[in-house]
């Protein structure tokens, strides 16, 4: 057997999925400097993908394109960029919608999303514009959920435990993944007793990167994840711009 | 706390019913993802429409988990909104482009989550009763009948394993335990597995 052999079976396992999540990370990113490999990848990709025909397709929940559609808004909005007042607007009407689709998916969600409301009014008119982010950790009514918020230009970050309750013999591990940080989510630290976190845990993160990334925080072993990666069931969540002014009484 | 974080998944029926409300051409999709990679909402959102079902039946199989599943959905198509500029429709079609994009977001999260599988049994069974789409949703009829007479021409062991690990996500470890081999046969059964299919489907 070649190496070129050797090679093309590695393309092949990695398109059929039967790597381990170490190999398929090597893979991924091999791929990006070994053109080779980049094709060999594609065309096993092409040959096997009539596989996929005999899935059953299964209609999502209206929701998750509303989720999605918020997603791509907060993005947008951030390469928008511009301070102007009619953007400030957007990300109140754009939160609003968000609120209230909270509001009516679960009752936690209600409750987080009224943490999130009180954040908005009581939040001093600044001096100088605070890049402001928040991000709400949500699930069904068993699971626990947080806020993060962050100010992206002093890169301080805070967590507020919404309805999450400390676990006996558990810890709560606050994780971060995006695509320039590779396939596997990075460790922001272990959540203390009063469900804080270093304040400065993400100074060594870009702004620009902290805007895209996801935030995860998972169930671990007391004192933290022995793996180094997370073990246990976790929550995510994405950042959202916040709107510099409070929204006036009319909301 | 079995499921990590999942929503619930029961008494949320979709909306719409199960069969697609109009069927989009592959070219079609590949029209609406240069749309998506001109940042035309409108047609992302065509472009969603037709394809969720797919994307969602796809990871859904693998992770045995609505509310997962619909994360990576999530995920998978911020990916294609931001990547579609990268799509090179002379090295696949759109949708096998989307779908690939799905399939490795749901393997990479099935691969870090250590649970072993709980109803093996409950996916051969599916894997059994499999009926060919009246309308092939991926690829052309063509391309879907060449593969399926080149795994007919597999031992049916070996294309047992090369469907589970495609469409299931089982990992070496998991088609180890279920066909009772040791790891390293496994890797060389997909191996020759592989070979062959090649063998049968370079023309």
């Amino acid at each position: 057997m070649t190496d070129r052999d050797d090679l093309d079976m590695l393309a092949a396992e990695f398109v059929l999925g039967t790597l381990d999540a170490r190999e398929r990370a090597a893979v991924a990113v091999r791929r990006q400097s070994e053109p080779d490999l980049d094709e060999m990848i594609t065309a096993w990709e092409r040959r096997l993908s009539a596989l996929a025909d005999e899935v059953t397709p299964v209609t999502p929940d209206p929701e998750l394109y509303q989720q999605i559609e918020q997603h791509i808004d907060a993005l947008e909005t951030r390469l928008a960029g511009a301070d102007t007042d009619s953007h400030d607007k957007s990300n109140v009407v754009s939160l609003h919608k968000r609120l209230r689709r909270w509001q009516w998916s679960t009752a936690l969600a209600s409750a987080a999303a009224m943490v999130l409301v009180a954040v908005l009014i009581f939040q001093p008119a600044p001096e100088q514009r605070p890049q402001s982010f928040v991000a709400v950790f949500q699930q069904n009514d068993q699971q626990p959920a947080f806020m993060l918020s962050v100010d992206l230009n002093n890169r301080q970050m805070q967590i507020r435990p919404v309805t999450a309750e400390p676990m006996q013999g558990k810890s709560y591990q606050m994780w971060i993944k995006a695509d320039s940080l590779g396939p596997n989510p990075r460790s922001l630290g272990v959540l203390n007793d009063n469900f804080e976190l270093e304040r400065a845990a993400l100074r060594d993160y870009d702004p620009e990167l902290l805007k895209e990334a996801t935030f995860g925080i998972s169930v671990e072993p007391e004192g933290g994840s022995p793996t180094g990666q997370p073990t246990g069931p976790a929550i995510h969540g994405y950042l959202y711009p916040v709107a510099d002014e409070a929204p006036g009484p009319s909301h | 706390m079995s499921e990590p974080f999942s929503s619930s998944t029961t008494g949320r029926a979709p909306s719409g019913s199960e069969s697609p409300s109009q069927p989009v051409s592959p070219d079609q999709i590949s029209e609406l993802l240069k749309g998506v990679a001109a940042k035309d909402r409108s047609a992302f959102a065509t472009l969603y429409e037709a394809t969720a079902p797919k994307l969602l039946g796809t990871i859904i199989r693998i992770l045995n988990n609505r509310g997962w599943a619909e994360e990576v959905v999530h995920d998978t198509y911020i990916k294609i909104w931001r990547k579609a500029d990268q799509f090179d429709a002379t090295k696949a079609s759109a949708i096998t482009w989307m779908v690939t994009i799905a399939r490795n977001g749901a393997i990479d999260e099935l691969r870090k989550q250590p649970a072993s599988r709980k109803a093996p049994e409950d996916e051969l069974n599916q894997l059994a009763s499999k009926e060919p789409n009246a309308q092939s949703q991926v690829e052309n009829q063509q391309t879907v009948n060449r593969l399926n007479l080149c795994l007919e021409e597999l031992e049916k062991d070996r294309r047992d394993m090369v469907r589970l690990a495609y469409l299931n996500g089982w990992s070496r470890a998991d088609l180890a335990t279920h066909f009772d081999q040791p790891v390293n046969t496994v890797k060389t059964w997909l191996h020759r597995a592989l070979k062959q299919l090649k063998g049968c489907l370079t023309p």
